[in-house]
């Protein structure tokens, strides 16, 4: 059973995070309270929420299904007869042009995954200099579907499913981080002992914690703050 | 061009477009871009915590090729 523990500044908040990096909704997972948020005195010994989330029930979910595997089928430019698809692509180039960046964009459907949940639309920019759009640890990239995906909603009056990779970047680094899971996992489970990661943003951590959720021997956990929170493997 | 970026997305994610303005000040080392927009659409364009605003900036700094830094500043 796949278990997160998670803080921030009031519950709700704690709560939030835990959600966004499992990628499921409040009806998934049973919430614990650990400690209550508290102010302290004048600033001191002010306390953090901290909740425990636990997955309820199974979540087929594999891990990131969109990307890893990319059986996904490319559409041509006049079959886009979804308003995902076509309305993303748009926005994304729009913005691509206001950058001066000279790209082209693939436009592939994922694989769904098993809940019935319509599977994400892969926008690929692909061109000679678009390796800037990724930066570091892919937080470029990461901006870059924020604000495709925020415009594109907002046409479309509802959430965009869509997802925005460069050159291939998320697959690849997607494939290595299932690896990098089932090594250290090994790693931990040898040496008796718990093994941190490197920091990871949350959809790679994401990508860990799916990979091993169904390892009777160890038990995955989140720890630290922002930039530096990492997946930690915890042999059982 | 960084202004005209920051104008795009501003005006895709507010409620009154025609109230977006930008200006776009060039130091030596920095650039620094103001973003106006009608005091309720502050919101939209800042996010919670800040997060479409910073994303906005990352956008920024993939652009700049002159190592400048680039500044966003909102009004």
């Amino acid at each position: 059973m796949e278990t997160i523990e998670c803080t921030g500044e009031t519950i709700e908040e704690a709560i939030q995070k835990g959600l966004d990096e499992l990628g499921v909704t409040a009806s998934d997972v049973m919430v614990t309270v650990l400690e209550e948020p508290s102010r302290g005195l004048f600033g001191l010994g002010a306390r953090e929420a901290r909740v425990r989330l636990q997955l309820i029930g199974a979540r087929p979910a594999p891990p990131a299904p969109a990307i890893t595997e990319m059986p996904s089928t490319l559409v041509s430019d006049d079959s886009l007869t979804d308003d995902d698809a076509r309305i993303g692509k748009e926005v994304l180039a729009e913005l691509l042009e206001r950058m001066r960046i000279e790209a082209d964009i693939t436009v592939q459907r994922t694989e769904p995954s098993q809940q019935g949940e319509a599977a994400p639309w892969l926008l690929n920019v692909q061109g000679r200099h678009v390796s800037n759009l990724i930066g570091r640890r892919g937080e470029t990239l990461a901006s870059l579907q924020y604000i495709t995906r925020l415009m594109t909603s907002r046409r479309l009056q509802r959430r965009a499913n869509i997802i925005v990779d460069v050159d291939g970047y998320k697959s690849r680094r997607s494939d290595r981080l299932v690896q990098l899971a089932l090594r250290m996992a090994e790693q931990a489970v040898k040496q008796g002992r718990t093994i941190s990661l490197e920091p990871m943003p949350p959809n790679e951590r994401r990508i860990i914690h799916l990979t091993l959720r169904n390892r009777p021997d160890v038990t995955t956990r989140s720890v630290g703050e922002g930039s530096s929170r990492k997946v930690t493997i915890v042999p059982k | 061009m960084e202004a005209e970026l920051v104008e795009h997305i501003a005006r895709n994610l507010v409620n009154k477009p025609e109230e977006v303005r930008v200006s776009r000040r060039e130091g030596r080392n920095t650039v620094v871009i103001v973003l106006h927009v009608a005091p309720d659409d502050m919101g939209r364009v800042i996010g919670k915590n800040g997060r479409v605003a910073n994303a906005i900036r990352s956008l920024l700094r993939a652009m700049s090729k002159d190592r400048k830094r680039i500044i966003l500043e909102i009004d």
